[in-house]
């Protein structure tokens, strides 16, 4: 009797040990801020330390640096060697940049991933064949346009008349408005310098459009729809860096001309995301070019009431070759200097399942879904189908710009083109100084 | 006991006084600079903090890129012109407002406040001030008939430097008033007694008193004004082009955002090197004057 009550309390003192060292410990999070992705992402942790996490006896939480200088910031820390979070903020044009400091997690991308999360996002979290995230935003541009006013565009003759007449006197030809799915670049310039008032007394808008022009890297990106558009790519298939080709300056031009005839407001170079929110949302100009994350802001009455329920979505501009959008996916990947992997891992695949990522997307997050589940929060997050579409259809990632180097190239981009659009230095100039910088980033 | 081994032994003590502030001072600024000595001779990046021995390139690489020299001329002729008008806007508002001071001396702490604001986020507040859109600053001009662009290329250089001269003008003029308060009463009363009032007063009694103040002021000012970076960065990114590229934003760009560690701390260490220069030059030229 005594020996099976020692045998027994044997046992339960054994089976205590081996399921507290089945356990798993506490993991941080270091995500992008800024909202409503932030908001969002909190509502999945709550799910995870409820379910998941209470189960495997492991809490996970979060921490944001400030936007500004968010990577700079994790680049030092992880130089370092830090172990203050365990998952980290990964992202299509630096992957190459972290991929030294990360762990890849491609034993976790399992068929059942590829029915969450679309297959070509997670391509977009790949360096040199390895996975480095999970994809959790998918960031792409749309033409945000207001539908009353592109409307009428296209119905009043007096309209029609006078967009003719201003395209023939500053483009040299007569264009006619389209509707916005349909219009190449000129149809975008011509449309800009109608809405203008400087040049259209009778425009119900003080601008025609908003172009973010202050010198940063992310508003090259948005640019840059305007050189895919047209063929261009930074890198030929040889590996040639094919900047100095007419894709690129007809892509510089459409700025140029838009800036010259001050279609665009006058500080505009001081311009990024959130200023050309503002003036949009607030009626000051007729459509603009837009990362997709601003589509609830413009939805919500309350926020812009000049712009809620007039807001009109589309891909960009054509070129030769149809209408392109930079895309490229946040997703969480693995500090490499984790002293949690396995924690790390579990909340990741946790993370790339349908419920948590459903509960994102409902909450304002941006994950680029596989299909069926696309289909299923459509009711919730309409424009999300469009991005689907999108991505799918118009996405490019230029060649190179997941490299080590692809943020410098960015930002090389953003001192010379910003400088020729302000009329700072030539366009040959900017391109030759473009040029030279990526023969050296390359090369390294 | 002898003169010389008197002062040999206070010598001694003197020097094992000194040991713990040298140690201090090595291991605070010597090891910082031998190991970034070592970063500039070398191809250091994020990826590989040892890095391995590459010469002079890193120095060649910073002074032939022209990106280099403009964003030092940048940071030159900001620093002349912002010292300028700060120091001479101080100067001109102590001798108007001291004998106001005088008789209400809390009213110092309100000219201070634009002192006290963090200067990026001064950068925030003037890119909301000064939106075209909805900036208070270029509504109520527009509603009294002027249309100015402040962010506009053609403006944006003269309001980053009215920005740096809103900010640290009170801290010139807290430097020049307690120079000037400490200008006793009865030397003032006694020129005054002899005829020197006004402008022979300031010139002759008031301004040669206050020169060290002065002299400090504007060195601070030149140097704080030469490493400018956060409201720039904040409210411009350093553009449009490189217009309003300071030094240290350059240095910033190449170490974080080029990777370029090398050639960002030799860049550095040739500012290091042309300060030091400067300061040696200065030092003596004031020593001599003494």
């Amino acid at each position: 009797m005594l020996k099976s009550r020692f045998l027994t309390a044997g046992a339960a003192i054994l089976a205590t040990a081996l399921s507290a060292s089945t356990a798993l410990a506490d993991i941080t999070i270091l995500a992008w801020p800024g909202e409503p992705a932030e908001s969002a992402f909190r509502k999945v942790l709550d799910l995870y330390n409820s379910t998941e996490g209470a189960k495997n006896n492991s809490k996970a939480s979060v921490i944001y640096f400030s936007q500004q200088g968010f990577k700079e910031k994790m680049l030092a820390d992880v130089a370092a060697g830090s172990k203050e979070f365990d998952v980290m903020l990964t992202a299509t044009y630096d992957v190459g940049l972290y991929a030294p400091f990360m762990t890849p997690i491609d034993d976790l991308v399992t068929e059942d991933v590829y029915k969450v999360v679309s297959k070509n996002s997670i391509e977009t979290q790949k360096y040199e064949g390895k996975t480095y995230g999970i994809p959790t935003d998918l960031s792409l541009h749309f033409l945000y346009y207001r539908k009353d006013l592109i409307e009428q565009l296209n119905t009043d003759p007096a309209w029609k008349a006078k967009y003719e007449e201003i395209s023939e006197k500053i483009l040299g030809k007569k264009l006619s408005p389209k509707p916005a799915d349909q219009w190449d670049w000129d149809d975008f310039i011509a449309s800009a310098l109608f809405f203008t008032k400087s040049i259209n007394p009778d425009s119900p808008t003080r601008y025609g459009t908003v172009l973010q022009m202050k010198n940063l890297l992310y508003n090259i990106m948005l640019w840059q729809g305007t050189v895919a558009s047209n063929g261009g790519n930074w890198r030929d298939k040889d590996g040639n860096i094919t900047v100095d080709s007419p894709a690129f300056k007809r892509g510089l031009e459409i700025y140029k001309i838009i800036t010259d005839n001050e279609a665009t407001p006058g500080d505009s170079s001081t311009y990024e995301y959130g200023e050309a929110n503002s003036v949009f949302g607030a009626g000051q100009v007729a459509f603009m070019l837009q990362w997709n994350a601003a589509v609830p802001e413009f939805n919500d009455a309350t926020k812009y009431p000049t712009v809620a329920g007039k807001l009109g979505l589309s891909h960009e501009p054509a070129g030769s070759e149809g209408p392109k959008t930079h895309f490229h996916s946040l997703g969480l990947g693995i500090n490499k200097n984790t002293a949690k992997l396995d924690e790390a891992k579990a909340f990741l695949s946790w993370l790339a399942t349908a419920e948590p990522m459903k509960l994102y997307a409902k909450e304002g997050g941006s994950p680029p879904l596989a299909e069926g589940l696309m289909a299923e929060i459509a009711g919730d997050r309409p424009e999300m189908l469009l991005m689907g579409e999108h991505a799918a259809k118009y996405g490019f990632v230029m060649d190179g710009a997941t490299s080590a180097k692809a943020m410098g190239i960015y930002t090389n981009m953003a001192e010379n083109f910003t400088g020729y659009w302000t009329g700072e230095i030539e366009q040959d100039e900017a391109i030759a100084n473009v040029v030279a910088d990526m023969k050296k980033a390359f090369a390294q | 006991m002898s003169y010389a081994s008197f002062e040999t032994k206070e010598q001694a003590s003197a020097r094992a006084l000194l040991v713990p502030l040298c140690l201090f001072m090595g291991a605070l600024l010597g090891f910082p600079t031998l190991i970034n000595l070592w970063y500039s001779f070398s191809d250091v990046s994020f990826q590989n903090m040892i890095g391995s021995f590459v010469g002079i390139d890193n120095y060649v690489a910073a002074v032939t890129n022209p990106k280099m020299w403009q964003a030092l001329r940048f940071s030159l002729q900001f620093a002349v012109i912002c010292t300028t008008i700060e120091v001479g806007a101080a100067l001109i508002l102590v001798f108007i407002l001291h004998p106001l001071l005088v008789k209400r001396p809390w009213m110092t702490a309100i000219l201070m406040l634009p002192m006290m604001v963090s200067p990026a986020l001064m950068g925030v507040m003037y890119r909301l001030i000064l939106n075209e859109f909805t900036g208070a600053v270029p509504v109520y001009l527009e509603m009294m008939g002027y249309a100015v662009n402040f962010l506009g290329r053609g403006n944006i250089y003269k309001t980053v430097v009215a920005i740096e001269v809103l900010q640290w003008t009170p801290f010139a003029f807290l430097i020049l008033l307690t120079a000037r308060q400490t200008v006793s009463y009865e030397l003032e009363e006694a020129a005054a007694v002899d005829g020197a009032t006004g402008f022979r007063s300031t010139f002759h009694i008031l301004l040669p008193m206050m020169k060290p103040a002065l002299v400090i002021v504007l060195f601070v000012r030149f140097i704080d004004s030469f490493r400018v970076f956060d409201h720039i960065y904040v409210l411009t990114g350093g553009g449009p082009g490189n217009l309003t590229t300071s030094i240290s934003i350059y240095i910033y760009k190449l170490f974080f955002v080029q990777n370029t560690l090398g050639e960002a701390v030799a860049v550095s260490i040739l500012l290091l090197l042309m300060s030091l220069t400067l300061i040696v030059v200065a030092m003596r030229l004031v020593v001599r004057r003494s």
